[in-house]
């Protein structure tokens, strides 16, 4: 058989919508596998006999085994691994390609939104907050913000998925995923820059005049933990600092 | 040393590898050790678009990693070496000098018992991992840098708690 | 006097957010504690809670597999203590700040054992799974979500009934004075957002001069505003 040149509307829907939920069952032995089967049965329906013929159920048991991906590019291998079973492709080049996507998808979405878009977006957030936004405006501001690439990428992903089949490859090849992350770090870098003493003295309140010494001390702090080489967490050495002051303050 | 870390992980090239090691520890390129890899080049390609511009990726056979060792480790800048199971691992440090390894990755497979959180092992993979530490290789366990890195007999005794 | 109820369910649902459904980043602190902060009657206090978590949270990658914080309930957490203590209570935000960090520690320690829990009824449903039932995938799928739910939802209950009381007697024997209080707080969150953003994008080419060009700009913006 051959697949549909596009899914139909309410199986895209359902589909996309599922992703969403892909890390719902995630664990340690199968990570998003079951998220993965569960993102796919409604396209896997399409399959001959449905869903009580032997490819449905060959396919979801197959699908459900361990993958893993950054979660907003699944719908990438979701449409991918869609097209080759409604295609009919070769039962191991399914698995293989299964095994070699994980990483690629992982590497690609972790820079490009966990290192990239999500710090961007937060710290536009906080330039918002520093320049004395209201509260409604700081939230709306991140929650618009990074849902325009959120949702696009699932979009994106799952169309561009579905369209290549196993020739994903080519849509990681998009100058997106190329140079974006570069460009998102440059962006990032530059709005770090611009918002960080900003923002430090939007949350300083009662130690303003101190501001300087703040801003010097929260420097060599971060010097301190970039020479460290990740070996060390500041949000850490913070638990341990703030119950040190906070000791200090009720016994003294 | 260029290449750094020599690293067990069945997922290969990813974000905990790219992001999470290859950006604090500014690593410049990535060393892909496996034979079916090797000769494929649709995976190659799969593989590359993980690795981001500014960063090499050299993939090789068993045989091909072994010969080119010295080669990478010749280099002024720093890299990491990866090998999706131990036996491969095991292949090339029959071949080539490699001075420690630690296990990133090994997920569940049926036959597999949880040791930690991301490593699942059979007993032929204890008893490969014993042989590699018993060529004078330090063995350990970590998955990202800010992890504790867990000496070979801690992550054996280990039943998935940790 | 707070509202226990909607902050646990905003908690609850904030939780769900960080890997389950939708991961729109609702779960943000920036987000989550400035919401906290509203339904405890204080969204500005809120929102300032929001943004020193939110620095500490850019230091958070969150890696399918690795073990991180969870900010969902834990900026719930800290928003709602610090939006409970009225404007001018020295101390108040180092102790909101330290209970959010901890609820981010215990919440980020009680996903890995609701991981665990779905791997238990995953090698339940093993024989289901294998043979590709359709009810299967989906009843583990939404099971693990429910218990999600769930999870974020007492991990905020427990937080605030711990930490609300005691919020209010440590703050009650509070000596330091507020300058102090304040800028260690502050100190430690700016430290942690700049070593954050440094790990995230010296490695890319030019980057580094995009930051100190940026912070220039931003320390020239702090000398006129």
């Amino acid at each position: 058989m051959s697949a549909p040149r596009q899914l139909p509307f309410g199986i895209r829907f359902a589909t996309l919508l599922r992703l969403l939920a892909v890390q719902g069952a995630w664990n340690y032995e199968t990570l998003m596998g079951n998220g993965i089967a569960f993102a796919m049965e409604p396209g896997l329906r399409l399959l001959p006999g449905g869903t009580d013929g032997a490819p449905f159920r060959a396919a979801m048991a197959r699908h459900a085994s361990y993958f893993n991906a950054h979660p907003y590019l699944a719908g990438l291998a979701v449409g991918a691994l869609l097209r080759a079973e409604l295609d009919g492709e070769d039962v191991t080049r399914i698995e293989r390609f299964r095994t070699a996507c994980c990483g690629p998808l992982g590497s690609v979405g972790d820079r490009l939104v966990w290192a990239g878009w999500l710090p961007a977006c937060s710290l536009v957030a906080l330039g918002v907050f520093s320049a004395g936004a209201a509260p409604l405006t700081v939230v709306l501001t991140f929650v618009v913000l990074y849902n325009l690439g959120h949702l696009g990428l699932r979009l994106w992903g799952l169309e561009a998925g579905y369209r290549n089949g196993l020739r994903v490859a080519n849509s990681l090849g998009n100058p997106l995923f190329r140079k974006g992350p570069a460009a998102v770090a440059r962006v990032a870098a530059l709005t770090a820059g611009v918002v960080w003493p900003l923002a430090v003295r939007g949350v300083v309140g009662p130690a303003r005049s101190w501001l300087v010494f703040v801003l010097a001390a929260a420097a060599a702090g971060a010097f301190v933990v970039t020479r460290l080489q990740g070996r060390v967490e500041g949000w850490r050495v913070a638990i341990a600092g703030l119950a040190g002051l906070i000791l200090y303050s009720v016994v003294r | 040393m260029a290449v750094d870390l020599f690293r067990i992980d069945d997922r290969l090239i990813h974000g905990q590898v790219v992001v999470g090691w290859g950006q604090p520890l500014d690593l410049a390129f990535f060393v892909l050790v496996d034979d079916a890899v090797a000769a494929s080049d649709w995976e190659q390609e799969l593989y590359r678009m993980g690795v981001p511009p500014e960063m090499e990726l050299h993939v090789r056979s068993v045989e091909q990693a072994a010969a080119d060792l010295a080669g990478f480790q010749a280099r002024p800048d720093h890299g990491m070496l990866l090998t999706a199971d131990i036996g491969t691992m095991r292949r090339l440090a029959d071949l080539a000098p490699i001075p420690r390894v630690h296990v990133g990755g090994i997920h569940h497979r049926v036959g597999r018992n949880p040791k930690l959180r991301y490593v699942f092992l059979t007993e032929d993979e204890e008893i490969a991992l014993r042989a590699l530490a018993a060529k004078g290789i330090e063995v350990t366990a970590q998955d990202v840098p800010s992890a504790a890195s867990l000496s070979l007999d801690t992550l054996l005794a280990s039943t998935g708690d940790g | 006097m707070i509202e226990l109820f909607p902050l646990t369910m905003l908690g609850a649902l904030l939780g769900l957010d960080v890997v389950s459904f939708p991961q729109a980043m609702i779960s943000r602190p920036i987000v989550s504690a400035t919401l906290a902060g509203a339904l405890a009657g204080a969204p500005g206090r809120g929102v300032i809670a929001g943004a020193v978590l939110e620095l500490f949270a850019l230091e958070t990658l969150p890696f399918g597999a690795s073990r991180y914080p969870e900010w969902g309930s834990a900026g719930v957490v800290g928003g709602a203590i610090f939006a409970l203590h009225p404007d001018g209570t020295t101390g108040a935000l180092a102790v909101a700040v330290l209970a959010s960090l901890l609820t981010a520690v215990v919440s980020g320690w009680s996903m890995i054992q609701h991981r665990r829990a779905i791997g238990r009824w995953a090698a339940g449903m093993r024989d289901a799974l294998a043979s590709g039932e359709q009810g299967a995938v989906a009843t583990l799928q939404l099971r693990g979500m429910t218990m999600d739910l769930l999870r974020g939802g007492l991990v905020t209950f427990g937080a605030l009934a711990l930490f609300v009381p005691l919020s209010r007697v440590v703050l009650s024997v509070w000596s330091l004075a507020p300058a102090p209080s304040r800028a260690v707080v502050v100190a430690l969150a700016g430290a942690t957002a700049l070593g954050a953003v440094w790990k995230i994008v010296h490695a890319t080419a030019g980057a580094r001069w995009y930051l100190l060009g940026g912070f220039l700009l931003g320390l020239s913006l702090l000398g006129i505003t």
